[in-house]
């Protein structure tokens, strides 16, 4: 990770952490759950006042990873200025362990379109994802993780598969890889996919970070279903069977247990990173993770 | 083969206003274009329903969540975000309310919106330190009159012909008695709404009070602001002001 500079927050450990949203700051604060380390979204800490003071005090006691949903890393007309600079102020403030984004577009023509968009995959995409990468990366002055997304519909004009574009964002920018096995789940069962493949297609070493969430499933006319990640309900056993693949194919990497709809109480929260705990520490070290070494 | 931009409009036009623009560039594969499109179309609206129904929970509350759904997916079409930092979107929802027919009988509507909106930002604001006294104790008597002050970013002024500071509470509260208690035909009330660290407080002024308050937020020079207040205790007002860390810096501008 040559691009990281020394980080105040202590780093995320290969272990299991949760997605910390609003709601659980006091019982956080209070508490002192048993988990490794929190994620937020980036977004929520843009302002100032109440969310920035508890996390200043969180942030004491646990690594922080900050995790953006709107930069739009696949914006056709350039990235927000604004908006990258208020993310440059919070990574400032919060000095978190880890930064992340989507492989996704939001913004087109002065409008934010507020879901993780998918991409055309093509040559002009992954050539525009990479500048925005590398424009976020120089600007932040460090490494960021650009994860997967669950995606309902493929464009015609796509000529590169996923994992492969994903792969050559990582190789081209230097950036690593937030490897959703949720997502892939999802995307796979949307597209028919082999979802293994697409985990054996990553490189290993630029894994720096497992989401694990919840997703609905829509069934449809004609007795289709369309898988929906909403991040509203607990891991199903498949996607923790890909996340055991997962972690016999890049070894223990820092995992995170998402919910974002109908938020549980932390209890559920700690109890879901607890099982993924439990299979990191199964994990084999064997697998060598180059950026380790 | 489109390009990237070439692909943009038209699915951004079909997730706004869902016209088939997009559906040629999509991959069918057993289901209709559109409706694969409509799988974001409705996170897309979820989220800024969530988003608004943060910034106006009281609205959201004396409307119900179906009339706030139905204007809500109006507004968006209307007046969509322009950017990632939803805590900024939603400011013309009260203007949105008072031109929207359906809320028509709700009078009160859009100044609770209104008063809304100010206690959002104020609870958003990013933090400022207040004013250094010493600095202010430092100017010339002679060039005070010149002093034109940087308001907190959390302060905002709200006038409402309505008591819409005690709705906006008793609304919250689910309280009822309190509700029916209100004089909807009390006049017009003057709010300062600040954030303090224990929240945000909404303070009723006289009118005086508000105005040359909004004078000294507007950045009008000190002088001019107190010789247009005749009517108040402008020492008293202006050191409330200062001792609830109203304002974070100022200037001296050329006398006028």
């Amino acid at each position: 990770m040559s691009h990281q500079p020394a980080a105040a927050c202590s780093p995320i450990p290969a272990r299991a952490g949760i997605g910390l949203r609003f709601q659980h700051h006091q019982a956080v604060i209070e508490d002192k759950p048993q988990v490794a380390w929190l994620e937020v979204h980036t977004e929520n800490y843009m302002g100032g006042g109440a969310p920035l003071r508890d996390l200043d005090v969180i942030r004491r006691e646990y690594p922080i990873s900050l995790h953006g949903v709107g930069l739009s890393l696949g914006s056709a007309e350039g990235l927000d200025l604004g908006h990258l600079a208020r993310f440059r102020r919070v990574v400032e403030r919060v000095e978190p362990a880890l930064v992340s984004e989507h492989l996704s577009w939001s913004t087109s023509g002065g409008v934010y379109l507020a879901d993780l968009l998918p991409l055309p995959m093509t040559e002009e995409a992954l050539e525009t994802v990479c500048r925005h990468v590398d424009q976020t990366q120089s600007c932040l002055r460090r490494r960021i993780l650009v994860e997967n997304p669950s995606t309902y519909l493929r464009f015609r004009h796509s000529t590169i598969a996923e994992w492969e574009f994903l792969g050559a964002v990582a190789a081209r920018t230097g950036c690593g890889i937030l490897c959703d096995v949720n997502n892939i789940y999802v995307s796979a069962a949307n597209h028919g996919w082999q979802a293994s493949d697409y985990l054996t297609a990553l490189s290993s070493s630029a894994v720096g970070e497992i989401h694990l969430a919840g997703h609905s499933v829509r069934e449809l006319d004609g007795g289709r279903v369309l898988r929906i990640d909403d991040h509203g309900s607990r891991v199903i056993p498949e996607v923790w069977q890909l996340y055991s693949e997962a972690l016999s194919l890049f070894g223990p990497v820092p995992s995170l247990i998402e919910w974002d709809t109908d938020v549980p109480p932390l209890d559920t929260l700690v109890a879901e990173a607890a099982r993924a705990e439990a299979l990191l520490r199964r994990a084999p070290e064997s697998v060598a993770r180059a950026d380790a070494a | 083969m489109p390009t990237l931009l070439e692909t943009r409009r038209p699915v951004r036009r079909s997730l706004l206003a869902q016209n088939g623009e997009a559906d040629a560039y999509v991959v069918p594969d057993g289901l209709a274009p559109d409706a694969r499109l409509g799988v974001y179309r409705n996170t897309i609206h979820g989220t800024l329903t969530t988003a608004l129904r943060l910034s106006y929970p009281a609205v959201y509350r004396l409307v119900g969540r179906e009339f706030f759904e139905a204007a809500v997916r109006i507004f968006i079409e209307k007046e969509p975000p322009h950017g990632a930092y939803l805590d900024e979107y939603g400011a013309g929802f009260a203007e949105f309310l008072a031109l929207f027919p359906p809320a028509a009988s709700l009078t009160y509507l859009p100044a609770v919106a209104k008063l809304e909106w100010a206690v959002s930002r104020a609870l958003h604001a990013p933090d400022v330190a207040a004013l250094d006294f010493s600095r202010l104790l430092a100017i010339d008597p002679a060039d005070q009159g010149r002093i034109v002050f940087v308001p907190h970013p959390s302060v905002a002024l709200v006038r409402a012909d309505c008591p819409v500071d005690e709705i906006w509470p008793a609304v919250l509260a689910g309280d009822d008695a309190a509700i029916a208690a209100i004089d909807l035909g009390s006049g017009p009330v003057w709010l300062l709404v600040q954030r303090l660290d224990t929240g945000v407080d909404v303070i009723r002024l006289s009118e005086g009070e508000w105005r040359f308050a909004a004078q000294l937020c507007a950045g009008r020079q000190l002088q001019a602001a107190l010789d247009e207040a005749a009517d108040i205790d402008r020492s008293a007002a202006l050191a409330g002001h200062l001792a609830a860390a109203r304002f974070t810096g100022f200037r001296l501008e050329e006398a006028p």
